[in-house]
């Protein structure tokens, strides 16, 4: 990773956790409560020491203990839900991205639920954890260096005197530990990535037996991560020890400064006078001063997760939203034509093709697998990008509108629904859909016995493949919600697949029935569907 | 008597292996944990008599003896240093040398296990978990000395306490057997549901995504865009809520454990202050870094819970393989399946419509899936009688899905053939039409095709396999759909090269193919439909 990247990473990070409204100042208050807690704590200790354990002073630490835990539990409980909100962002912006994109493959859809669900996940310890840290690791050993200066500024100045040598190694070394600590992190990703990687090729491997070469070599992956990760572990963990170093250092150097005081020993005069009470209370606070930067060493660990995640969320969103449908000024019928239309994934072409599904015919593309006719009618609603060529509906350009989305209507191969009734489903085909109107065209595609077996009928709950309908049954219910739609334009992807003989011919006749009042165009394997159609393309 | 743990008898081993390292980061740890503790402590003595001494004249400051806890201070202060380094040091320097044993150790066991067990891992989702289950035996790993430390601190602090009072020991003592209890108890009532309900809850957001990632065109045509995100959303409402459930847990936890520890503040300082006032702040400042000093433990017994858990479930993976011994694989066998019998070399193209079994075929055959009894001999022998993966010498399969290794190309071709020098590479290449796109790669053969080959097409990829399966020398060759999503031209010419290829090597072949191009080479035909 780059510094650039890193630096990106961070810009990214920052906005999402500002555009959740981070909560800054209710965690800092709460840090505020908890150092005052804190020196309300070693106040009453110092009481309870020195007054025999009177009652006040032993509730007084009660609720001093009390005031800090709870500060504690709220803290991490409004970060959490500020991780929440940051999460939930992100996510609809994914989704916004990620669903206007074309037809996807498999890989790129295990890919883009991986980034919406694990990577997105990944980031909440970023907020939750590690951003209070490092917000409390640069307020909090303010706060106990003021509420020590209450009762000894030399002890006070003493504790932030340490802190200077500290900066200087951290700025010093800490780079570098914390450049090998990366370069750790994501050697023990790549590992972890090369181990998953043979894991999920395992059939492959296991058909070409070579499992004891594939293990031989996972071995001298771990190996070589080991190897060198044990090469930089001495300077990967001087930044714990240095932090331990001054942690240890600011209590004994006031635990000596004091003792010296209170003795009389001091070998120069200071401008105060300290008795037990004072110095006592000084070092019971002692120890909190490094506690911040304690906890945000402990915290770094979800940093990288954090910046690693957003790494791979940057590309990803970089995209942006689709643009919103527009409207499209045309009546009636209309014809496509295709002129020259070439489209391209990877070195797979498709095309040219110069073809015409004229205004209110049946138009059935036919041809194997492969030759593109999912993907010619992706590309009149301009979901995929043209390579060459034109796409024109009743004379406009796809190049001008955008895509032919607002006139046209869909039944796919892998129909999805909105969790909700059949007959919701139904009528989100358009906002002048009836329940009656619905229920009238699940009959005639013929889900009516289908609807009368289910005890719900057109209630039938669904969820967002359909479960609980059969194949066919998604089919059909995906057509009527296509022909619900007032359309112009009906694009049927493999409208009879899965279907036998029977049910196919009330299909086809159902969509002849259609045709004339708007342009339909099917891609099919079917000869019965073809031979039905007014006019044939054929894709090679 | 407990089932065998071959994680836990791997973990054991390590243990064994790496003692001189985990011994010194066990000292290290207990020798800062105790330094921190005594640091504390010594220094509230030293205030409380220094500011006796001063209050009582000169005679008594001339009396007291500051060098010595001074100096002890300074000691301390370098002694946890010291310590802490060297347990962070030694800790990470056992765990990476037993993690690096770790990952290979899991992949052979993975690689023996029965095929239904194994291969339900190469779904994204069940690899992502192994992952998980890895770590958190790696995280395990490195804490192991947190017991150390945590008991070392703890005995620095009930030393010192009981110098104060004897009863304030024995209440740091019960306030500590509390806390460390009582975050195991709590870990397990309160982590473990919003744990898997979180899975279940990403499971159904994936699930949904995955549907409307398919739809795109009906999203977009019935403008549901702004619906199918409300409905996915909902499910993001649902896993948000069990992983903030999740955290509520660790933070009310946390809670627990610091009125559990203040309570324990409290009765010691209030048990304490009966004695010498040095002794008292010796006590409380004690019980103070006692109490820091064990939340590595009580950390690590809330994490024991989902330890416990991928050490189960990563047992159940590497079930011990059946020991039979096969009988010995003929070098050139013929196959027989449903009672009709191919001869080495013979072209078969398997027949029937979608989902009626054409792929499990080749992967019962190739022994990737058990074969149903009696359908499938190889020579004699029935497939079902011997151990799965027995007549994988026999066949080269290019599976449907083309999976691709992360590494070079070179490095995915020579999966099939480890000796093969590159013209061979080449030649197969050719053979499946990709020789020209692979010199067109920035460093040809040596080029790195990305994670699961991304870098290449999906026809690119089945290409790439193809050439792989060409490159094994098995007598059959098992070929699952190999032209689907080529274009014509490009099919036409793969299909007559592998024609050439047949004649010249004598192999055999089983194709499976929806395409009519590929069929055309074969001569016997096998209609599986309600076989399998």
């Amino acid at each position: 990773m780059t510094a650039a990247d890193t630096v990106a990473n961070r810009a990214f990070l920052r906005a999402y956790g500002r555009a959740a409204h981070a909560p800054s100042a209710p965690l800092l208050t709460l840090m505020l409560i908890n150092a005052g807690g804190a020196a309300a704590f070693a106040l009453a200790l110092t009481l309870v020491l020195t007054g025999k354990a009177a009652l006040p002073a032993l509730a007084g630490l009660v609720i001093a203990l009390a005031v800090r835990a709870l500060a504690g539990w709220a803290a991490s409980r409004v970060a959490s839900r500020h991780a929440l909100r940051v999460k939930a962002n992100l996510r609809r912006e994914a989704l916004s991205v990620l669903l206007g994109r074309s037809r996807g493959d498999a890989a790129s859809i295990g890919e883009a639920t991986g980034a919406v669900v694990d990577e997105i996940e990944a980031i909440d310890g970023y907020f939750s954890q590690f951003q209070p840290a490092a917000l409390e690791a640069r307020v909090g050993p303010l706060f106990i260096a003021v509420a020590v200066a209450l009762a000894s500024p030399i002890s006070a100045a003493i504790l932030l005197a340490t802190l200077v040598p500290f900066a200087a190694i951290m700025a010093l070394a800490g780079g570098a530990a914390a450049a090998e600590a990366t370069r750790q992190f994501e050697a023990l990703a790549r590992l972890s990535g090369h181990f998953v990687d043979r894991v999920r090729a395992l059939p492959v491997i296991l058909a070409f037996q070579a499992e004891a070469a594939e293990t031989a070599r996972v071995s001298v992956a771990a190996e070589d991560v080991s190897n060198r990760t044990l090469g930089v572990l001495r300077i990967a963990f001087i930044s714990t020890a240095a932090l331990e170093f001054f942690a240890a250092l600011a209590v004994a150097m006031v635990a000596v400064y004091c003792g010296f005081s209170l003795l009389g020993l001091l070998p120069f005069k200071v401008p105060e006078a300290l008795d037990f009470r004072r110095a006592l209370f000084a070092l019971a606070l002692a120890p909190e001063f490094y506690a911040p930067l304690r906890r945000l060493a402990g915290a770094y660990h979800e940093k990288q997760l954090g910046e690693a995640a957003a790494a791979r969320l940057r590309p990803l969103l970089a995209d942006g939203p689709p643009a919103p449908l527009t409207p499209i000024d045309l009546v009636g019928p209309q014809e496509v034509r295709l002129r020259n239309l070439g489209l391209r994934f990877g070195d797979l072409r498709i095309g040219p093709i110069d073809a015409v599904a004229p205004a209110g015919a049946l138009t059935a593309i036919v041809g194997p697998t492969g030759s593109g006719k999912s993907s010619v009618l992706a590309a009149i609603l301009g979901l995929t990008p043209l390579d060459s060529g034109s796409v024109d509906v009743g004379g406009l350009r796809l190049a001008d509108t955008g895509g032919f989305a607002a006139l046209a209507a869909w039944a796919g191969q892998a129909p999805a629904f909105l969790p909700g009734t059949i007959t919701e489903n139904l009528m989100a085909a358009g906002p002048a859909v009836t329940p009656a109107a619905a229920l009238a065209m699940a009959t005639r595609v013929g889900l009516a016995a289908a609807l009368k077996r289910r005890d719900g009928g057109g209630d039938t709950v669904l969820d967002e493949r359909g479960s609980g309908l059969s194949g066919g049954e998604r089919r059909r219910l995906s057509l009527a919600r296509a022909l619900l739609k007032p359309a112009e334009l009906l694009l049927l992807d493999e409208p009879t697949a899965d279907l036998d003989a029977v049910a196919e011919a009330e299909i086809i006749a159902l969509l002849r029935s259609v045709a004339g009042e708007r342009t339909v165009i099917v891609a099919t394997h079917s000869e019965a569907l073809a031979a039905a159609a007014d006019h044939v393309v054929r894709l090679a | 008597m407990t089932a065998p743990s071959p994680i836990g008898d791997f973990l054991a081993r390590q243990v064994r292996q790496q003692r001189g390292d985990l011994v010194i980061s066990a000292l290290s740890g207990a020798a800062t944990a105790a330094a921190a503790t005594l640091l504390l402590g010594l220094s509230g003595w030293f205030l409380a008599g220094a500011a006796l001494a001063g209050a009582s004249g000169p005679v008594a400051v001339q009396a007291f003896n500051y060098l010595l806890p001074s100096a002890g201070l300074r000691g301390l202060a370098i002694t946890r240093t010291a310590g802490r380094y060297g347990e962070r040091l030694f800790g990470h320097r056992a765990a990476f040398r037993a993690l690096a044993a770790l990952r290979p150790a899991l992949f052979a066991g993975l690689a023996a296990a029965p095929p239904q067990v194994s291969l339900t891992l190469s779904s994204g989702e069940a690899s992502a978990r192994l992952v998980q289950d890895v770590n958190a035996i790696e995280t395990a790993f490195v804490r192991r000395s947190a017991p150390w430390a945590a008991t070392a601190a703890a005995a620095a602090a009930v030393t010192v306490i009981a110098l104060a009072s004897v009863w304030a020991a024995v209440a740091f003592l019960a306030g500590l057997g509390l806390q460390v209890a009582g975050g195991r108890i709590l870990a397990d009532r309160l982590s473990r549901d919003p744990g898997r309900e979180q899975l279940r809850a990403s499971g159904r957001l994936k699930d949904g995504l995955g549907a409307y990632l398919l739809a795109a065109p009906e999203l977009r045509c019935f403008d549901l865009m702004p619906r199918a995100i409300g409905a996915l959303m909902a499910h993001d409402g649902e896993l948000s809520r069990a992983g903030l459930a999740g955290r509520d847990a660790e933070a009310l936890m946390a809670l627990v454990q610091a009125s559990v520890a203040a309570a324990t503040v409290v009765a010691v300082a209030g048990l304490a202050s009966t004695a010498a006032l040095p002794f008292a702040a010796l006590a409380v400042l004690a019980t103070l870094a006692g109490l820091d000093g064990v939340t590595a433990l009580l950390r690590a017994a809330q994490q024991q819970g989902g330890y416990d858990e991928a050490v189960a479930r990563l047992d159940a993976v590497l079930v011990a393989p059946n020991p039979l011994p096969p009988p010995p694989l003929p070098p050139l066998a013929s196959l027989k399946i449903d009672g009709r019998r191919f001869e080495p070399g013979t072209r078969l193209g398997i027949t029937g419509p979608s989902g009626c079994g054409k792929t499990r075929t080749l992967e019962a055959l190739v022994g990737l899936r058990a074969p149903p009894s009696g359908r499938f001999l190889v020579g004699a022998t029935p497939l079902d009688s011997v151990p799965l993966g027995w007549a994988r010498p026999l066949f080269a399969y290019a599976p449907q899905d083309a999976r691709l290794v992360t590494g070079t190309v070179a490095d995915n071709l020579r999966l099939a053939a480890p000796g093969a020098d590159d013209a061979a590479l080449w030649d197969a290449l050719a053979d499946a039409q990709l020789d020209a796109r692979v010199r067109r790669l920035p460093e040809g053969l040596a080029t790195w095709v990305g994670d699961g080959g991304e870098v290449l097409s999906g026809g690119e990829r089945r290409r790439l396999s193809l050439a792989r399966a060409y490159l094994r020398s098995a007598p059959w060759l098992l070929l699952d759909e190999p032209t689907e999503g080529l274009d014509r031209g490009t099919e036409t010419e793969l299909v007559a090269a592998l024609d050439r290829r047949l004649s010249r090597t004598g192999q055999g072949v089983v194709i499976v193919s929806h395409r009519t191009t590929p069929i055309t080479l074969c001569r016997e035909f096998l209609d599986v439909t309600g076989r399998l």
